[in-house]
């Protein structure tokens, strides 16, 4: 096997092992509110999920070869690589995608370990593009569109990030109080369940709309570095094994369950009630559904981020703004430092040169990884505590590093917080 | 300047969609469970659990709700499909139809 031979074969397991994170780190978007609501056990919550990530995955039949057009220049417009870095069997650019490929992995990971969510897509894009910057120079970044739509850095990451939260905020907030204003005054002789259950359908369409969406990506990324290397000439079609194991690692991916985002975006930003939570997830997935039927690109994350957070405002539910603090930063930070590692990861690959680069790069990879999965052992988040009530105390004294905090049964309730409409289900608490 | 309005057309376009599907989906969900308890006898057993019976014409109102918020749901999936085809859905002819990409 020749460099590029073992490159391209790196690139693959790499964009297999991010497209299993993006599955893990997104299963909050869908189902944070329904686990914290109990309108799911956890476990069913994930297996619901990553079964419907796996249909909505065998969905995407489009062929999202483009989809690095939107921040850098290593396509033509039709999706074939650049003739000039596909030279020495695509070397050049399989080691740009890989080097993207781990600053993409290492930034899901890590955001994960805080238990913080964080655009999967915003750091797949910031990988890449700080692998390109390093390997091409600035000029292989697109910072703007040509001025007919939005596209490149500014258009199709920074803006859209900033609007989405607002735009789901918004939304939610209204739903939520309408859904008040008209329920309150029968609230004693209406079941929970029946919000539960609208619940359960709109997570259920946020997460088609994840494997249709997100899987996509992963399928477009594996075929340009097919194509590079000489074995894939189509740029209408992907070959059925990219689409299967793409598809596999999604649900996998999914079916683990981040629990650390889960319990801080279901526990840690604001306590819902099944009512709040439907008209979260209702504003997620309208929100996230008409922005793809409108063709404006919006993170998952920041929608559904949003939407619980109107959610909870629609009732005056008090919010831990510290913990959306939190979120914020790592949203902001989330392309620039993906970016940051793809770029450093590059260099490293380039200084070595060859198959030994990138098998350097991707031992790097390895053992970052490794590392954050040690720190994640110290407290566990799993099905079982990521009910539990999140412990104030131990938010504001242990290091953020740590935080994500594992609390113990029994332990107080939020004072602030209003009566629950409805009693937990026990067996979470107990451990 | 330009980005600034390409942003401004787009994110208005997907709040009042969202907005009308986000929030008034889950009103009219909500308006159907409100309905069905106008003029129903209910009472709670002895383990809490409520049990009602609604009048019919309460029951064909909510249904009719019920009605309009899985017409929602369904073009919520034909987008989804659409999108993995690679196409998209148009509302020409006012009922939702799935068809070539127009740009």
């Amino acid at each position: 096997m020749d460099a590029a031979n073992i490159t391209l074969v790196l690139v693959i397991v790499t964009a297999l092992a991010f497209d299993f994170t993006n599955g893990f780190h997104d299963t909050a978007n869908a189902m944070a509110a329904s686990i914290s609501t109990g309108a799911l056990k956890p476990k069913v919550a994930v297996g619901l999920s990553a079964v419907l990530n796996l249909v909505g995955a065998f969905l995407s039949v489009q062929v999202a070869l483009t989809v690095t057009n939107a921040v850098i220049n290593l396509q033509a417009k039709d999706g074939a690589p650049k003739a000039e870095l596909v030279a020495n069997g695509g070397e050049s650019i399989l080691l740009i995608i890989l080097a993207g490929l781990a600053g993409g992995i290492l930034w899901n990971l890590f955001t994960w370990l805080l238990g913080l969510p964080s655009s999967s897509s915003h750091a797949l894009l910031g990988g890449l593009t700080g692998a390109t910057a390093a390997g091409l120079g600035l000029a292989g970044v697109k910072w703007t569109g040509d001025g007919t739509k939005l596209d490149g850095v500014v258009g199709k990451i920074l803006l859209p990030s900033l609007i989405s939260p607002i735009i789901a905020i918004i939304v939610a907030f209204t739903g939520c109080w309408l859904v008040h204003k008209v329920t309150q005054s029968v609230m004693h002789r209406l079941e929970e369940r029946y919000f539960r259950y609208g619940q359960v359908g709109s997570a259920s369409l946020v997460s088609i709309a994840h494997g249709t969406n997100d899987a996509q990506k992963t399928m477009g990324v594996m075929t340009l570095a097919l194509i590079a290397s000489g074995h894939w000439t189509s740029t209408t079609s992907i070959p059925v094994w990219v689409k299967v194991s793409a598809a596999t690692a999604i649900a996998a991916g999914t079916y683990l369950g981040g629990w650390r985002i889960i319990r801080t975006l279901g526990k840690g930003l604001v306590d819902i009630t099944p009512r709040q939570g439907m008209s979260s997830d209702g504003a997620t997935a309208a929100v996230l559904l008409s922005a793809s039927h409108l063709g404006f690109a919006l993170s998952t994350t920041h929608v559904a981020t949003g939407s619980v957070l109107g959610g909870g405002l629609g009732r005056g539910t008090p919010v831990r703004w510290s913990t959306a603090g939190r979120m914020a930063t790592a949203w902001a930070t989330t392309f620039p430092i993906a970016a940051l590692v793809g770029a450093l990861m590059w260099w490293i690959g380039n200084l070595v040169g060859g198959a030994a680069g990138a098998l350097l790069v991707f031992a790097i990879l390895v053992g970052a990884s490794t590392w954050i999965f040690r720190n994640s052992r110290r407290e566990r988040v799993s099905a079982e505590n990521v009910n539990d009530e999140w412990d104030r105390a131990a938010e504001i004294t242990s290091p953020a590093f740590e935080h994500a905090p594992v609390t113990h049964a029994g332990a107080p309730a939020d004072p602030d917080a209003e009566p629950r409409d409805t009693a937990e289900p026990t067996e979470t608490k107990t451990h | 300047m330009n980005t600034l309005n390409l942003l401004y057309q787009g994110a208005s376009k997907v709040f009042v969609a969202g907005l009308v599907f986000g929030a008034g989906l889950p009103f009219v969900y909500a308006l159907a469970l409100r309905v069905l308890t106008i003029g129903s006898t209910s009472y709670a057993d002895a383990n809490g659990e409520i049990h009602s019976t609604p009048r019919m014409s309460s029951r064909l109102f909510a249904g009719l709700l019920i009605a309009v918020v899985v017409a929602g749901i369904i073009v919520g999936l034909m987008i989804i499909v659409a999108t993995g085809f690679g196409k998209e859905v148009s509302f020409e002819h006012l009922y939702p139809t799935i068809v070539e990409k127009s740009k």
